[in-house]
């Protein structure tokens, strides 16, 4: 990976607001005021990358990169 | 010929209300006030699968198969399985040279065969490996597609329905049985430390009676098979068509433009538009769960069918330009999925969508791969694709469906 570091970032372009990534992983993702995704927290730490993984794999739109 | 049609809803959707702007049909697909309303009468084939099922049931399921479309599983598909596979094809085609040395083709049935195989690598349906076998396989996989959208169907459905399901046990008899028990082994082998996880297959059914669960019934992973075989393929076979045609009447307009045959990406945004202007369905419906009032104003009662015509919305000017109703693979479109509802939206956006536009689509980075639709027009302009001029390319009369029923074409480079 060219940067080991987490950038997680939602491309609200595809994002539906399905909110399944804040099942997922509730510390990193919320729901903003227009009912899109949001990143809480846009560096989480190393330990975060699998749950990171479920939740981009599981986006219906796959709006979710990092 | 006009290969953009205006597609009249079916009878069944007059009757109720149906939505025909993006903004309304973006509204109600994204809601968390209404649930899947296709595929009522379809429950014998699709009944309990993902796409009948919401919320919290949805979510757990998706989250089951998710696995299925990692990066990692999408690269492996597509350069062990999907490459191999339409090499395959057309080295079969060869096989139909004619008198003058020319190979014929039916781009539909060429395409049918290609992703018969590929869908049946997802599902995990084994033995689908000789053209005899692939051609059983597809026969099936497209009668059990006419049962699964029955609604659609102008033939009477009732009678649809009973004939299909006394086809499906054939199916289960000579490809879906056979499979299962592989795989029941395998995971009986994995369970008991012979074999790791890794060489257990990477497919739907294995995942499936890999996490069991106790409320399925045992016939629930068929009707996730059927799901799987029908919507990966049928959706992808009738876009294939639509998107040479439309390249084909570009080139001919656009001349210089013929040396981007080879292009990825300008194949990518071809690709785009074709799903843009041809939908795999007339509408996608849905169910209130409970009274809406729409920003519109317009209001649904509890429990009411609305449906969205989702082919007059991905045409809407107002989003996509004046020029909606035509093909541009340079269209940009800044605020919107470029190829708007083709893969629906909300919970049950298509699980096959990186399958078919890649992951490196304008949407994902620049990371991954490019997907069924590019590889296999890569493929058809190496293999010298031409339309036949002995037979034009007609339209299928069989369903409500905009897709071709008949495309001759010559490979002129084989
Ligand atoms: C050009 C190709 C394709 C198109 C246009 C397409 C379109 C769609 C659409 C519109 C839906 C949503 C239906 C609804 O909301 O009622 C859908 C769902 C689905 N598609 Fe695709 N599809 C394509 C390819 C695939 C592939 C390759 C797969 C392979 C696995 C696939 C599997 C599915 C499944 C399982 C669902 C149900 C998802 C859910 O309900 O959560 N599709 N597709």
């Amino acid at each position: 990976m060219a940067d080991p570091e987490l950038h997680v970032k939602i491309n609200s372009l595809i994002c539906e607001g399905t909110a399944y990534c804040v099942r997922i992983n509730p510390d990193v993702f919320g729901i903003g005021t227009d009912g899109l995704g949001e990143v809480l927290v846009d560096r989480p730490a190393p330990e975060f990358e699998d749950s990171l993984e479920e939740a981009a794999t599981l986006c219906p739109t796959r709006a979710i990169t990092y | 010929m006009e290969t953009i049609r205006d597609m009249e809803p079916p009878p069944h959707i007059i009757g109720i209300k149906h939505f025909v702007d993006y903004k309304t049909v973006d509204e109600i697909l994204k809601s968390k006030n209404f649930r899947q309303g296709s595929h009522q009468e379809s429950q014998p084939f699709f009944g309990d699968s993902l796409l009948t099922i919401d919320h919290g049931e949805h979510f757990e399921r998706r989250r089951l198969e998710a696995p299925l479309f990692r990066k990692e599983a999408l690269e492996y598909y597509e350069r062990e399985e999907l490459l191999p596979l339409i090499s395959s094809s057309l080295e079969e085609c060869e096989q139909n040279r004619g008198a003058d040395g020319l190979v014929r083709a039916d781009l539909c049935l060429l395409v049918r065969n290609m992703l018969a195989r590929i869908s049946a690598v997802t599902t995990g349906i084994d033995g689908v490996d000789t053209p005899e076998r692939t051609d059983a396989f597809r026969t099936y996989v497209e009668q059990l597609g006419t049962g699964a959208t029955v609604e659609w169907s102008t033939e009477d459905h009732g009678e649809v329905i009973e004939r299909i399901l006394a086809i499906r046990q054939g199916f289960v008899e000579e490809f879906y049985g056979p499979s299962v028990e592989r795989r029941c082994e395998l995971i009986d082998q994995f369970r008991a430390g012979q074999i790791s996880e890794d060489d257990l297959p990477r497919d739907l059914l294995t995942l499936m009676y890999l996490h069991w669960n106790e409320d399925w019934d045992d016939e629930l992973p068929l009707r996730e098979a059927t799901l799987y075989t029908v919507a990966s393929s049928q959706t992808t076979t009738h876009a294939v068509p639509h998107m040479m045609m439309h390249l084909h009447e570009w080139f001919e307009v656009h001349p210089e433009d013929y040396e981007k045959r080879f292009d990825r990406e300008f194949l990518k945004r071809a690709g785009h538009e074709a799903i843009r202007l041809h939908l795999p369905s007339p509408a996608l419906l849905r169910i209130a769960l409970e009274d809406v009032t729409l920003s519109n104003g317009i209001e649904i009662a509890e429990g009411e069918r609305v449906a969205c015509l989702f082919t007059p919305a991905n045409r809407d000017t107002s989003v996509f330009g004046d020029d909606a109703k035509s093909f541009d693979p340079y269209r940009e479109v800044p605020d919107v999925k470029p190829w708007g509802f083709a893969f629906g939206g909300g919970e049950h956006t298509c699980i096959g969508r990186t399958l078919v536009t890649g992951l490196s689509a304008r949407t994902d980075g620049d990371e991954g791969t490019d997907g069924t639709l590019v590889n296999i027009a890569l493929a058809l302009f190496g293999a010298g694709i031409e339309l036949d001029p002995e037979e034009m390319p007609a339209f299928t009369e069989l369903s409500y469906h905009d897709a071709y029923g008949r495309f001759p074409v010559i490979l002129r480079d084989l």
